[in-house]
């Protein structure tokens, strides 16, 4: 009874909220249901066949989520994912409570895709069990928020002791995610195998042994600390692989990569989205997806149709021009995004948007651990804009940029008519904002016809 | 090519929050702009440091890991690093490593890391953060910087530092370090708006993050006329280099400072 009048009520709040136009209806359902039925949420959860898959992790989850559900789809289930919710837990308590039946005794999917914030782990993990948790990666990102990287692994880990059913995956190429093993028993490792390495020389995240403090060595380091590693006192070291790719081949519009799985079976993925970041994701989906019984071919055909997520390499045509969304939000992804635009030589053209408002970070020190100066003789303009555009003009300068190139300006739409001034037909802008910037540009984009809708 | 100068970074590797780096970056190019050598040398734990060839020191601020990993082997150094530092050694350090630099930091544990000293003040961990843009005022305290040392002093026209704060730990100065200055908007180290950063002789110790020194050029200069007269032992009149953005910066901070709410969680 208290379900039904707990889904009842927040069917109402969305339906109130929307009509309103005060809110989306996103997270107020859930608040409200959550008050009435604190249970509401692991009742829901229990009734997916499937169960659930959380995706938690600084980098990639997004399209990880979006390449599983695409997978998961083809291979004939409903699949249920939180892709424009917020991702706290009475968020997703809305939208399970969206997805589900008059009375709440059963739900429209199979298995449901959670992409969730570090520090949400713990809060979820207490009311559901999840088939498989999943961590993609711990980089710097929004310290301002979450405190500082050792505790948002701490956060997670116990997260991960309250989930002792659950399947670990995790990135065993990253140290700080690596170490988290320790929390579960049932764990599985992904990671890459190769020769590839990273120009990057700039600062890594996680350098030191967690165990013991020394100093990794790296055999091989692909891009900010995650690489084969291995601790000179106390051997913590690279796990073995459970899934791995290897003969990488990166191209500015694509990859490709050979998969392999734990039983040996091999498939050769090819994605259609650029740089060792996303290869990387590709390996995480294929890596759930298998540990999900998923068959190779499924995984090897549906992610060849893969497009991008929400502001991640997405390609907006504009007349006879094209511009490229690249979202950047921390130094590793804004380095990564740099060295896939250095894959090749030609000059290119770049827009990039700096804000600081609570979403993005609110402070903007991050840009100076980004390594600008490897496209710093590659471009042919640079425009300049967001609230901190000074900011990172200033940046431009002492990475060496020549400044007759950039122009500044903190009006976005007119920035970008600057910026799509600076291109000839055929060519492609570069956008490279922060994240309240991407969703102003796509509002922009969406105004004048461009873009269809305002969110996925 | 004019005689150049040695820079120190101090565990690059465990003290890199924040952009820090951006400090290295500021003072590289606005020497090599002025036809200045800077060389830097990275010093990781257990690496051997040569001080007496060093002009400018740098520690930047940590995670709590980072920070008990350098601990114990600054403790080591410690003699040196004050040995020098009475003798007017330049030393640029923020967050962690200024709290380091203090005589000890006692986290939230209770436990205490013993600093080296060369600031005469404490730090405790609190569980509130302090997290927001910052403008700091040192119209009054520039009067009293390394008032003990006969050095040349600021004489320019700008009376502001801008940064961006975030730290847990409450500073405590005692008599024997100065504030680097009163803040105009900010929390400080106490956290009640008061003041900001600490100064020994010719070792300044601040919170503020932004990347500082590039967005404070005059101090970033003023650092590297420090350095230049006690290796030198003459004034050096730098060469003015076009700072437009650099200003446009620094003002933009202080618009986004005055509209944008500080933190404290």
């Amino acid at each position: 009874m208290l379900r039904f009048l707990a889904i009842q009520t927040a069917n109402f709040a969305r339906t109130a909220s929307r009509l309103s136009q005060k809110g989306s209806g996103t997270t107020l359902p859930g608040l409200l249901a959550e008050k009435i039925d604190p249970n509401i949420l692991s009742n829901l959860a229990q009734k997916l066949p499937d169960g659930i898959i959380l995706i938690t992790g600084t980098n990639g989850k997004t399209t990880t989520a979006k390449m599983l559900a695409s997978i998961l789809e083809a291979s004939g289930k409903k699949v249920i994912y939180n892709s424009s919710g917020s991702n706290l837990s009475r968020g997703i308590s809305s939208f399970l409570i969206q997805q589900s039946n008059f009375f709440g005794s059963k739900i429209k999917g199979d298995i449901a895709i959670f992409e969730i914030d570090e520090a949400t782990m713990p809060e979820i993990t207490k009311k559901v069990i999840p088939k498989i948790i999943v961590v993609t990666n711990l980089f710097r990102d929004q310290l301002d928020r979450y405190g500082e990287l050792d505790k948002t692994a701490a956060i997670i880990g116990s997260a991960l002791e309250a989930s002792p059913e659950s399947t670990l995956l995790l990135n065993g190429d990253d140290p700080l995610v690596s170490s988290l093993q320790k929390y579960n028993h049932k764990v599985r490792f992904f990671g890459i195998n190769d020769q590839i390495k990273t120009n990057s020389t700039g600062a890594i995240d996680s350098k030191y042994c967690l165990q013991c403090g020394a100093e990794l060595i790296y055999d091989n380091r692909y891009f900010g600390h995650l690489g084969v590693y291995k601790c000179p006192s106390c051997g913590f070291k690279r796990p073995k692989l459970d899934y791995q790719l290897s003969e990488l081949k990166l191209q500015v519009e694509s990859s490709k990569a050979l998969f392999l799985d734990s039983n040996r079976n091999k498939a050769l993925l090819e994605i259609q989205l650029p740089g060792l970041y996303n290869l990387y994701n590709a390996l995480t989906t294929s890596a759930i997806a298998s540990e999900l019984g998923i068959d190779i071919k499924i995984i090897q055909d549906s992610l060849q149709k893969v497009s991008a997520a929400f502001g991640r390499m997405e390609k907006i045509e504009i007349n006879s021009k094209t511009i490229s969304l690249l979202l950047v939000k921390n130094p590793t992804g804004f380095t990564q995004v740099i060295e896939m635009l250095c894959y090749d030589k030609k000059p290119k053209n770049l827009f990039l948007l700096l804000n600081d408002k609570f979403a993005d970070g609110t402070d903007v020190s991050w840009i100076w651990d980004a390594e600008l100066e490897l496209i710093k003789d590659q471009t042919a303009s640079v425009v300049v804009g967001g609230i901190r555009a000074e900011d990172m003009v200033l940046r431009l300068k002492y990475a060496g940029f020549s400044l007759d190139n950039i122009s500044i300006e903190k009006n976005t739409p007119k920035a970008l008519d600057l910026a799509l001034a600076n291109i000839r037909d055929g060519e492609t802008l570069y956008v490279l904002p922060t994240y309240t910037a991407m969703l102003e540009l796509r509002k922009i984009l969406y105004s004048s016809g461009f873009v269809k809708g305002l969110v996925e | 090519m004019k005689p150049g100068l040695t820079l120190v970074h101090l565990y690059p590797d465990n003290m890199n929050l924040y952009g820090d780096l951006g400090n290295i970056v500021a003072l590289m190019m606005r020497c090599q702009w002025r036809n200045i050598n800077l060389e830097v040398k990275k010093v990781k734990i257990g690496d051997p440091a040569n001080l007496k060839n060093a002009d400018i020191i740098f520690l930047g601020g940590g995670q709590d890991r980072g920070q008990k990993n350098i601990a114990q082997d600054l403790l080591i150094r410690r003699d040196k690093i004050r040995e020098e530092i009475e003798k007017g050694l330049v030393a640029l350090t923020i967050c962690g490593g200024f709290q380091l630099f203090g005589q000890y930091f006692q986290t939230s544990e209770g436990d205490q890391i013993p600093g080296i000293g060369i600031f005469d003040c404490h730090t405790i961990a609190d569980q509130k953060r302090l997290i927001g843009n910052v403008v700091v005022d040192i119209e009054k305290s520039v009067n009293e910087w390394h008032a003990e040392i006969d050095f040349p002093k600021y004489k320019g026209p700008e009376k502001t530092l801008v940064g961006f704060e975030n730290h847990s730990g409450k500073t405590f100065l005692g008599r024997g370090c100065k504030p680097l200055g009163y803040l105009k908007i900010g929390l400080g180290n106490q956290g009640d708006g008061g003041y900001e950063g600490g100064v020994y002789k010719n070792a300044f110790g601040t919170y503020l993050h932004g990347s500082l020194l590039p967005k404070n050029p005059w101090f970033a200069d003023f650092l590297i006329t420090l350095a230049y007269y006690r290796r030198y032992k003459k004034e050096i009149s730098l060469a003015k280099l076009n700072d437009t953005i650099e200003t446009s910066a620094h003002q933009a901070t202080i618009n986004r400072a005055e509209t944008a709410k500080t933190l404290s969680i």
